[in-house]
């Protein structure tokens, strides 16, 4: 039986994985999974704890036992995630394991995750291409394609996975992200996703009520986006995801961000948002350079 | 007198011409011979349409039908013939004249003709029914000449017998009219009429007779319009009489024909007569002097005829060896383009300038009546815009020249007062200061200052004809088979290029191309004179003018076409009227027809900017034009096919054929396979293997064989590919077909020993089942075989036996995805569309990732050089349009994100930039370069600090971070402002702070904070706004008028504040002044005056004017002050302010003077410099911020504006766009 099936044993603590309640996949009660099962929770455990920046810990707690491959995988991506600026070494790391675990699912998981951070999608993408029905990787191929740009061939991807796993969390949430990307009627079909996530209180989490918001601003609903935010903030003010829409919330108020941004900067000083800022404003002085105006007659 | 400015059109050679006719529409004449043939002569074309020999001898009649498809000819058979011209032959005949018919003429309602002959007769003819009507005898000798009134009753005869006789034939009309309108009175009047037939003429009476000639008369003719009667005889004399209702009289007579002349008439539209003789002459005499104006004499040739086209300025004139159809005079009127406005120059000989922007005609502003002679209209005008003067050429009196000073302002056709003139044949500017005259007599060009003293002389190439503009200190003189390109500084050739007979240069406005054109050609040069494209026309060119992208349009006689630098050209409209153009702007020509008004065509010029955008790979472009017009047509298909762009073509086609075919074509296996699939023939399949195979798409090759069921060629792939599941499967179909050969070589291709022996055994082979068996050793099998057949091993002998052979075992899983291909078909355009539409198959994606590294290296380099070629062919045209910059951009960045990845889009950002216009969305998709170029041309933006902030703003409003899968960085979207949009194309980023929210907030809290006296706050506001409006979006032209009315608003309400602030500072915030040096007080009194000019809403206007009324009082300047009071109590609305200003009016009134005179014109009318703060009268030069409209004096022009701070101050602008 699929131990993420409806029945299984590991579809809340996975569900709520999703839902991004790391918390609670953290402290979630595995004792008494059967041994099939004990390693996956454990690595989703692990995840859950890289998803809330606990590193070290997660180095520390696969410390000497690379031989599993699952576990490898997992060191990999903690050492990714903790110096993403200086990885060579994860990203080797990684790529090894794919070369050598290339059928085991996490390796294929963590390693894809690791090779798309560093921008090495289509090693990604080649490696996810070899998993046997897991939504996981679905939903990563889908998210990479997004960032490709390539929403067609996400949209494509999340409708083959709708074919066998239907009304799946993943699913549903891997549609909405297309759903952002593509527009009109799909806003609302995402926002309804995230919105019933977020606004449940078994499932809510920063994460899905940052969905809801962001649907809402796409929609122009600027109140209710702005109401989800601060939700959001109530539930974790130092969230750079929050701290990054929240500017962008504002700014289309037409209210001031210097105060967001530099809050944005304390948690998490190389945030995309921050750095492209940074670029933006070098392409800013570059651009005008090229012209000279003259103030004096 | 010579006549220069008679222009031949076109002649024949034939035998001696006696009558002519001209068709009213249509390019023909008609021309009856001496020899009895009748011509019909194309005389645009030159070519001969027709001849007509029915006659026996001369045939001196001639005339067309006004509508009809009908003409009529007279001759020395004494017969009148009707022809038809459409079914070519003669339809009837009237006979009745006894002797040579010498004229016939069409009726111009009635289905009459007359005739005149040597028997002495005039005779109306009806056509329709064949008979003669009419008879009139009076002449006593030859009748020569008989001709219809234009619109009334009569008829007006020459003779021999030396006399000229007029006759009413309004008899004749009232009994041949319809009897439905008549009265019994009428029908009385017409028997009395019928009877007194009997006795003589009735119906046609003489009514005059005009003796005066001394010999025979030839020929005769009425005005068209006058009671004029012109008669030209034996007596080598041209008359001209008059008549009234009741008598007629010799009016004058034109003394000039040395010998007989044969035909007079009168111009149809100008005030003169023509005239021919046997002299060998033709002759042009003024109507009023009845002087000769020109004449036009043959080698050897008397003239018999001459005949006038009835609409145009066309004449045709016969003589002993054919005819000449000729024009007067140039109909091409002066012209120069200059920026925005034409200049021209009338009929009447005016001056005049046309504003192509607003569409304005000036009225006049100079007469040239003086110029040349009285007839003879100006050949060219040169414009020189620094001086504001003109160069007028005219050929009379053997070419003469004359410099204008232009008056500033159009007050009407007076005639200038400082003219310098000169002889030469052509005269242009070549610098501010200086012109070259060149004379064609002495071959000799002056180079001459604006006094007219000559400051050079050069010696032209010999031959030289004319001379033109050649770029900035250069001219291009024209001689009969070359253009040399002359460098007047250097008094040297600098290039020479042979091209025959140029009649006009015009150059593009960028001043990199010329065009030159002759009678056929066009060709198109570089500034260097090397020649880029040329074509031939058949038909007459007469114009031509450049688009501002750097396509031609040239007018022949009939058409507007266009031609591309590459020599692509086609026709853009047909013309009823021969015009000249002098412009193109958008969909608008601009041209100047023939009586010299300016008139604007429409056209659609969606053609040749398409193809233009094709030639340039301005994809943008392109996918713009095919989104927003229905250009799609089989010529343009079959134009990119033959261009070599089958893969665009291929976005056009709907049929799935010709799709099929594109997509062969261009290697688009795709859509080859979607459209094979729709028509499903073995034939398109056929091909489609061939082409896949090709490609080393052995997937589409498999469907294929697949869909052809061609099993043997499907194992032989499967082998070649290593699909050894596959190979099985065919095995097991060709056991189910039962086909032993194709079991065998599939059994052969696997290596299947077994299935080999079985099958061997199957058909009774024994001995090659045993061979078989034997050679792999399989000893077993052997021994099954042997006893099958009942034999022992012993009993057969075998040859030498071989090494099994098995075939080789597959290393490369090659059938998992296809051979890699680069991308090469999918050209930018291509993808931009099938991005946008679709997207790529998926299919191709995956299998060439894998080999994404490993592409050769000089393919990936061939694979940019179409990049690299796109980028040069960008920069020329830079300034044109920005989609093209966006996706250079656009490219380079997902390069550095994505190392070479060939499975990545662009971002909706990019599609922001490339669906709009609009800076801010430039700005919204990061693309900041565009966005300031499109700022630069908009409003002249140069200085982009100060708008840091709100780019920074609208870039970083329009992205939110949704997060998705755990330790993956949150996944970018992008905020519309076009929610319920899905078209990518159509999409529209959000740009924060619209129009609505800055004239609730900006706005009114600027005013506020300038009636809280918190000016520095207000100004900042004030400007504030502006950088917000300048970089923004809005949704409809309305909102744009609004935004700029805005835009106007504020920057008046800054530069108010401006000058308050200036006088505040600069008296140190003090009402009372007395302390200050004059200079100071007078300034700050000035400034203080300033500061109501700007335009501001009325309660502050009454605050400005308040605030100066005061300090005006206080500072005993009771005149000014009684001016602001008196402006208070009549616009004030402010009941307390009207009350100190009573107060104020009724203490100055007692002493209204100033005690400091400041430069302040309360009647006057002026704008305050935003720089200086002082007035800009009308009048004296000034110059304007192009964003915000701010004015400036003309010595802060390329400054930054004070206002706005971000445009220059006086740069070319396009206006401000915000709605895309």
């Amino acid at each position: 039986m699929d131990p993420y099936s409806a029945e299984g044993e590991l579809v809340n603590i996975h569900n709520a994985f999703h839902a991004g309640q790391y918390d609670k996949v953290v402290s979630f009660d595995t004792s008494a999974f059967s041994s099939l099962n004990k390693l996956p929770a454990q690595i989703l455990k692990l995840r859950a704890k890289l998803a809330l920046g606990q590193f070290s810990e997660v180095l520390s707690e696969v410390k000497g036992q690379e031989s599993i491959p699952d576990l490898a995988a997992v060191k990999a991506l903690a050492q990714y995630s903790q110096e993403p600026w200086d990885s060579d070494e994860a990203v080797q790391a990684a790529q090894a394991l794919a070369q050598k675990q290339g059928d085991n699912l996490t390796v294929q998981l963590l390693c894809g995750t690791v090779l798309a951070n560093a921008g090495l999608n289509e090693e990604a993408l080649a490696l996810l291409a070899k998993h046997q029905g897991s939504l996981d990787a679905v939903a990563l191929i889908v998210q990479i394609h997004l960032q490709q740009n390539r929403s067609d061939l996400a949209a494509k991807e999340a409708q083959r996975a709708r074919k066998w796993a239907q009304d799946s969390l993943l699913v549903n949430l891997a549609e909405s992200w297309v759903g952002l990307r593509e527009g009109g009627e799909k806003y609302q079909q995402s926002f309804y996703v995230f919105e019933e996530l977020a606004q449940a209180p078994a499932t809510q989490a920063v994460h899905s009520l940052v969905g809801q918001a962001v649907a809402e601003l796409h929609l122009g609903r600027l109140p209710e986006a702005e109401a989800a935010l601060k939700q959001a903030i109530a539930l974790n003010p130092k969230s750079p995801d929050v701290l990054a829409n929240m500017i962008a919330l504002t700014t289309i108020l037409g209210q001031d961000t210097e105060e967001l941004k530099s809050k944005l900067t304390e948690v998490q000083p190389k945030h995309q948002l921050l750095a492209d800022l940074a670029a933006k404003s070098e392409a800013f002085e570059a651009a005008r350079a090229k012209y000279s105006p003259k103030f004096e007659p | 007198m010579s006549s220069p400015s008679m222009l031949t059109k076109f002649e024949s050679k034939s035998s001696r011409a006696k009558g002519i006719a001209f068709h009213p529409k249509r390019p023909w004449i008609l021309v009856s011979l001496h020899s009895s043939t009748i011509q019909l002569w194309d005389y645009r074309m030159g070519t001969l349409i027709d001849r007509f020999e029915e006659h026996d001898g001369p045939v001196r009649g001639i005339d067309f039908h006004k509508t009809q498809p009908l003409f009529v000819s007279g001759g020395d058979d004494y017969k009148i013939k009707i022809w038809s011209y459409q079914s070519r032959r003669c339809l009837f005949t009237l006979n009745g004249h006894l002797d040579y018919v010498r004229t016939v003429f069409f009726h111009h309602e009635l289905p009459w003709i007359v005739s005149s002959s040597d028997d002495q007769t005039i005779r109306i003819w009806n056509w329709q029914n064949r008979s003669l009507i009419c008879t009139m005898t009076g002449h006593n000798h030859y009748t020569m000449c008989a001709q219809f009134h234009p619109k009334d009753d009569l008829i007006v005869s020459a003779s021999l017998d030396q006399s000229v006789r007029v006759w009413d034939i309004s008899g004749l009309r009232k009994k041949h009219s319809a009897p439905t309108s008549m009265t019994f009175e009428d029908q009385m009047a017409r028997a009395n009429a019928n009877q007194a037939d009997m006795f003589g003429n009735t119906d046609a009476v003489v009514k005059f007779v005009l003796e005066g000639h001394d010999r025979g008369v030839n020929w005769v003719a009425f005005h068209p319009t006058l009671p004029l009667i012109v008669s030209a005889g034996d007596d080598r004399l041209v008359k001209l009489w008059r008549m009234s209702e009741t008598k007629a009289w010799e009016v004058d007579t034109c003394r000039g024909h040395f010998q007989n002349a044969s035909a007079c008439l009168f111009h149809p539209h100008q005030d003169l007569i023509l005239s021919v003789g046997e002299d060998k002459t033709l002759r042009v005499w003024d109507l009023n002097k009845r002087t000769s104006v020109q004449s036009f004499k043959r080698e050897n040739d008397r003239f018999w005829v001459i005949a006038a086209h009835p609409e145009i300025n066309l004449f045709a004139a016969g003589h002993d060896n054919g005819v000449m159809v000729f024009k007067l005079e140039r109909e091409r009127p002066a012209s120069s383009v200059y920026q925005n406005q034409l200049f021209y120059i009338t009929k009447e000989k005016h001056v005049r300038s046309y504003d192509f922007a607003k569409n304005i005609e000036s009225p006049s502003m100079l007469s040239l009546k003086k110029l040349g002679s009285p007839w003879v209209p100006p050949r060219t005008l040169s414009y020189n815009p620094a001086e504001r003067a003109i160069l007028v050429t005219s050929p009379a009196d053997g070419g003469c020249y004359e410099l204008i000073s232009l008056p500033r302002d159009a007050t009407g056709a007076v005639e200038p007062t400082d003219t310098k003139r000169g002889s030469g044949n052509s005269a242009v500017f070549v610098a501010r200061n200086r012109f070259a005259v060149f004379t064609q007599s002495n071959q000799q060009i002056d180079i001459k200052d604006l006094t007219n003293s000559t400051t050079k002389t050069i010696k032209p190439p010999p031959g030289t004809v004319d001379i033109f503009f050649g770029g900035t200190g250069c001219l291009l003189l024209i001689t009969a088979a070359s253009v040399v390109l002359y460098d007047i500084q250097q008094k040297k050739h600098l290039a020479e290029l042979a091209v025959n007979g140029v009649k006009y240069v015009v150059w593009s406005t960028d001043g990199l191309h010329a065009a030159l054109l002759s009678k056929h050609n066009v060709t198109i040069v570089t500034k260097t004179l090397e020649q880029i494209s040329t074509l031939h026309e058949t038909i007459r060119i007469k114009s031509a003018t450049w688009d501002d992208a750097g396509v031609l349009l040239y007018s022949t006689l009939n058409h507007v076409k266009y031609t591309l630098m590459n020599g692509d050209n086609g026709i853009v409209r047909t013309l009823e009227h021969t015009v000249y153009l002098v412009r193109v702007k958008g969909r608008n020509v601009y041209c100047l027809d023939r009586a010299a008004k300016p008139k604007v065509l429409q056209i659609d010029p969606t053609e040749y900017r398409f193809k233009l955008a094709l030639v340039k790979r301005n994809y943008d472009e392109m996918l713009n034009i095919i989104k927003t017009s229905s250009l799609v047509g089989q010529s343009i298909i079959a134009y990119l096919q033959k261009k070599g762009y089958p893969e665009i073509a291929l976005q056009f086609v709907q049929d799935p054929q010709t799709r099929f075919e594109l997509a062969i074509e261009c290697g688009n296996l795709e859509v080859a396979v979607e459209m094979a699939k729709q028509l499903d023939r073995p034939k398109l399949w056929q091909r489609l293997s061939t082409e896949a195979l090709a490609h080393g798409n052995h997937q589409v090759v498999e469907m294929t064989y697949q869909k052809l069921r061609n099993f043997d060629k499907l194992s032989f792939l499967y082998l070649a590919t290593g699909d050894q599941e596959k190979l099985k499967r065919m095995a097991k179909i060709a056991e189910h077909r039962g086909d032993m050969t194709a079991r065998f070589q599939n059994a052969l291709y696997l290596g299947d020993v077994q299935n080999r022996i079985e099958m061997f055994q199957e058909l009774d082979l024994y001995p090659l089942a045993y061979m078989t068996a034997k050679s792999h050793g399989l000893e077993e099998q052997c021994q099954i075989i042997l006893e099958a057949s009942g034999l022992t091993e012993d009993q057969i002998s075998l040859p030498t036996l071989g090494h099994p052979l098995s075939p080789p075992k597959p290393i490369v899983p090659t059938f998992k995805s296809n051979w890699p291909v680069k991308g090469t078909s999918s050209s930018v355009f291509e993808r931009a569309l099938m991005g946008q539409v679709e997207g790529l198959e998926d299919e191709a994606a995956p299998a060439t990732n894998g080999y994404g590294d490993e592409e050769p290296e000089p393919d990936a380099d061939a694979a940019r050089n179409g990049g690299l070629d796109e980028a040069e062919e960008d920069e020329d045209v830079a300034g044109w349009d920005m989609g093209d910059d966006v996706d250079a951009e656009a490219e380079s960045d997902f390069v550095n994100v994505e190392s070479a990845d060939a499975g990545a889009g662009s971002s909706e950002a990019d599609m922001w930039a490339r669906n709009s216009p609009v800076a801010a969305d430039h700005v919204a998709a990061g693309s900041f370069e565009t966005a300031m170029q499109l700022l630069n041309r908009q409003v002249g933006a140069v200085n982009f600090k100060p708008l840091e902030s709100r780019f920074q703003e609208i870039y970083q409003a329009s992205r939110t971070f949704l997060p998705a899968n755990p330790s993956m960085p949150p996944l970018v979207n992008y905020v519309r402002r076009t929610v319920s949009e899905t078209d990518s194309r159509k999409v529209l980023p959000i740009i924060p702070r619209d129009l609505e929210s800055i004239t609730a907030g900006e706005l009114p809290a600027g005013k506020a904070a300038m009636v809280k006296n918190k000016l520095e706050e207000s100004v900042q506001t004030f400007k504030k706004l502006l950088h917000l409006l300048l970089v923004n979006a809005v949704s409809s032209q309305q909102e744009v008028t609004d935004a700029k009315k805005v835009i106007k608003s504020a920057a008046q309400y800054a530069l108010a504040i401006s000058i308050e602030l200036e006088r505040r500072s600069l008296v140190k915030n003090s009402q009372d002044i007395s302390s200050f040096s004059d200079d100071i007080k007078k300034r700050a009194l000035e400034l203080s005056a300033y500061f109501t000019i700007p335009e501001l809403e009325p309660q502050h206007k009454a605050l400005t004017l308040f605030a100066a009324m005061n300090f005006a009082n206080r500072n005993k300047q009771h005149s000014s002050a009684l001016g602001f009071a008196n402006a208070l109590i009549d616009r004030g609305s402010n009941a307390k302010f009207k009350e100190s200003a009573r107060k104020v009016k009724a203490a100055c009134e007692r002493n209204p003077s100033d005690a400091t005179e400041i430069d302040f014109d309360t009647f006057a009318d002026f704008d305050i410099c935003a720089a200086s703060y002082t007035p800009i009268y009308g009048g004296s030069p000034s110059t304007a911020c192009p964003y915000d409209g701010t004015k400036y004096h003309a010595k802060y022009k390329g400054t930054v504006c004070r206002i706005c701070e971000v445009a220059m101050v006086g740069a070319p602008a396009s206006g401000l766009r915000l709605v895309g």
